[in-house]
């Protein structure tokens, strides 16, 4: 009887990392000298019988492969799959999980401005681009993708906090106090699907009141 | 607080975060013992632009296929904790929004309904082609199609 | 021996959905009884009437008490059962009388705590978890003023409210919202504090 050789200590671990759409499958191996060894990639829609080949990622010998590309329906389901080959001819295939972008993929901090005054701090949030183009070939930002609302907490000397949030990008926390430090955190909110983003963290310091000098 | 409108349909007291996180507890486990990745029963053609009005029958008819099919056989063979809890929680809130859906009976919707169940009989031609173990366990590891589907008619 | 008896009278205790059942202790002089809890919703009674799925967190429980919050995660009936074990020794399952809906829980007033830092109002209220959002009603006391309404994510940090101006006090009450249930709890208390302080002094 044949038995199967276990070769399952050339491959682990391969999976999707995905953060603002950016889509890069990586793996491992359990063996300590990998040199010699070979991947090559292929990727295909759930659902699809044809496994497509990975251009640029055929006998390969880095641990990783940009597939945005490939996956950029970010509605869509996929799957990819690594085969190893080693330098004495063993090989392993192994496959990811499904991967569903819009449901993996982490949320970067937003892109901030934090513009101190003598009473205030304005903040304005910046779009976020994403590699993944409109039919028209634009480029689609995480708001035109998600329903994103924006949480913006101002900590006042280490005892409250300013709330502040919405759709909107522009926001000012009022009638704070003059030359005083202040710790500004902004975080995107994809409500509906239990995401958020990092937080972008500002620390300013509001501008000494010179009207009496 | 939130709803669902599936058209005229409007169902409340479901949160749909709490359908996703049940689910999302199980996907990986759930998904890998599904090895067809070159089938899929909740094709683009089931679920693709539904009409609002259509949106009630189809949901109204998923919702059915899935507690008397495949919770109930999918219950039976799990004995996995964490499934069991997680296949509970996704199967009695399905209970309360098919305990509000009333999908209209009238003549002028005759077409409308005869749309979304030659939709339905797409998903269910699929589900019988494939052997009743791997179905199931197919049609559970999709409900993530079906609740990113309906996540749209969510307010 | 005889049998083990079987725990009695179960009933459940829900305040801010946080389910509790609780039932009569199994006394056994010298002997450490434990507890295991199971649960069925709507669709197991219905559709598969012999499945029960044990509770996530007594299963076993030591005590005459389990938290059944993490089971009870749709709104329909659940039905829930106990039973004693000794060593090698299982009770019969006691079932709980009626069954019990999320919709029964008792909501109380939030607990609210108004300060003031500066000529900011600043309020804390009760952490009540995730489950809840609070409504923040807050006025100026004096004639013709209006009552502003804010909605509040969580509970547990101090939170800036509104700038106050001297010359009279400003009032709060907050009330929860469950949002599984779509419920509201009554008003707490209203609190009120004022700023004192002077307009700031005319340039020169």
């Amino acid at each position: 009887a044949h038995i199967a050789e276990d070769n399952s200590d050339l491959l682990q671990h391969v999976k999707f990392q995905s953060s603002n759409f950016e889509n890069i499958l990586t793996w491992d191996s359990r063996l300590e000298d990998t040199s010699g060894m070979v991947y090559s990639i292929e990727y295909k829609m759930y659902g699809e019988a044809e496994w497509l080949a990975k251009e640029g990622c055929q006998r390969i010998t880095q641990k990783s492969c940009d597939l945005t590309a490939e996956t950029g329906n970010y509605m869509e389901f996929y799957y990819a799959r690594v085969i190893a080959v080693s330098a004495g001819g063993r090989s392993a295939t192994k496959m990811t999980d499904r991967f569903n972008p819009i449901r993996h993929t982490t949320i970067k901090p937003p892109e901030v401005t934090c513009i101190p005054k003598v009473r205030s701090i304005q903040m304005i949030v910046h779009p976020t681009p994403t590699p993944i183009h409109a039919r028209d070939g634009h480029r689609l930002t995480l708001e035109d993708i998600y329903d994103l609302s924006y949480c913006l907490e101002l900590h006042v000397n280490d005892t409250y906090q300013m709330h502040l949030g919405g759709k909107q990008r522009e926001y000012e926390f009022f009638s704070l106090t003059p030359d005083t430090e202040f710790l500004g955190t902004i975080t995107m909110d994809a409500h509906q699907l239990s995401k958020q983003s990092a937080p972008y963290v500002c620390r300013v310091k509001t501008l000494p009141d010179r009207t009496w000098t | 607080g939130q709803e669902f409108r599936f058209g005229p349909c409007q169902v409340k007291g479901v949160m749909l975060r709490e359908l996703q996180e049940a689910f999302w507890a199980v996907k990986d486990t759930v998904q890998a013992q599904d090895n067809i990745t070159s089938v899929r029963l909740l094709q683009q053609e089931v679920l693709q632009n539904v009409s609002d009005a259509e949106s009630c029958y189809l949901i109204y008819a998923m919702l059915k296929f899935y507690l008397n099919t495949v919770f109930k056989n999918y219950h039976n063979r799990t004995v996995e904790f964490r499934i069991m809890k997680s296949s509970s929680s996704l199967a009695n809130n399905f209970i309360v929004i098919m305990s509000q859906l009333q999908p209209s009976q009238e003549d002028e919707m005759l077409s409308i309904s005869e749309s979304a169940h030659r939709r339905f009989l797409l998903f269910r031609g699929a589900f019988r082609q494939l052997d009743i173990e791997a179905a199931l366990i197919k049609a559970f590891g999709e409900l993530d199609i079906l609740l990113a589907w309906m996540e749209k008619f969510y307010q | 021996a005889g049998a083990l008896a079987a725990p009695q009278n179960l009933s459940v205790h829900s305040t801010n959905l946080k389910h509790l059942l609780r039932w009569s202790p199994v006394v056994v002089p010298g002997g450490t009884v434990s507890y295991s809890v199971e649960y069925q919703g709507e669709y197991e009674s219905l559709y598969a009437s012999h499945i029960w799925i044990p509770s996530s967190r007594c299963s076993p429980a030591v005590g005459p008490e389990c938290d059944v919050t993490d089971d009870i995660t749709a709104n329909v009936q659940y039905n829930l059962r106990v039973r004693a074990t000794l060593g090698s020794q299982t009770s019969a399952w006691s079932t709980l009388e009626h069954p019990f809906h999320r919709n029964s829980t008792i909501l109380t007033p939030p607990g609210l705590d108004v300060t003031k830092d500066g000529f900011h109002l600043v309020i804390e209220l009760e952490d009540l978890g995730p489950q809840f959002e609070f409504l923040v009603f807050y006025w100026r006391r004096e004639s013709g003023a209006k009552e502003q309404v804010k909605t509040v994510r969580r509970g547990g940090i101090p939170v800036h409210l509104e700038t106050m101006e001297p010359g009279a006090p400003y009032c709060v009450k907050a009330q929860t919202f469950a949002k599984a249930i779509g419920r509201h709890s009554a008003f707490s208390q209203a609190d009120c504090v004022e700023v004192q302080g002077e307009a700031l002094p005319l340039a020169l």
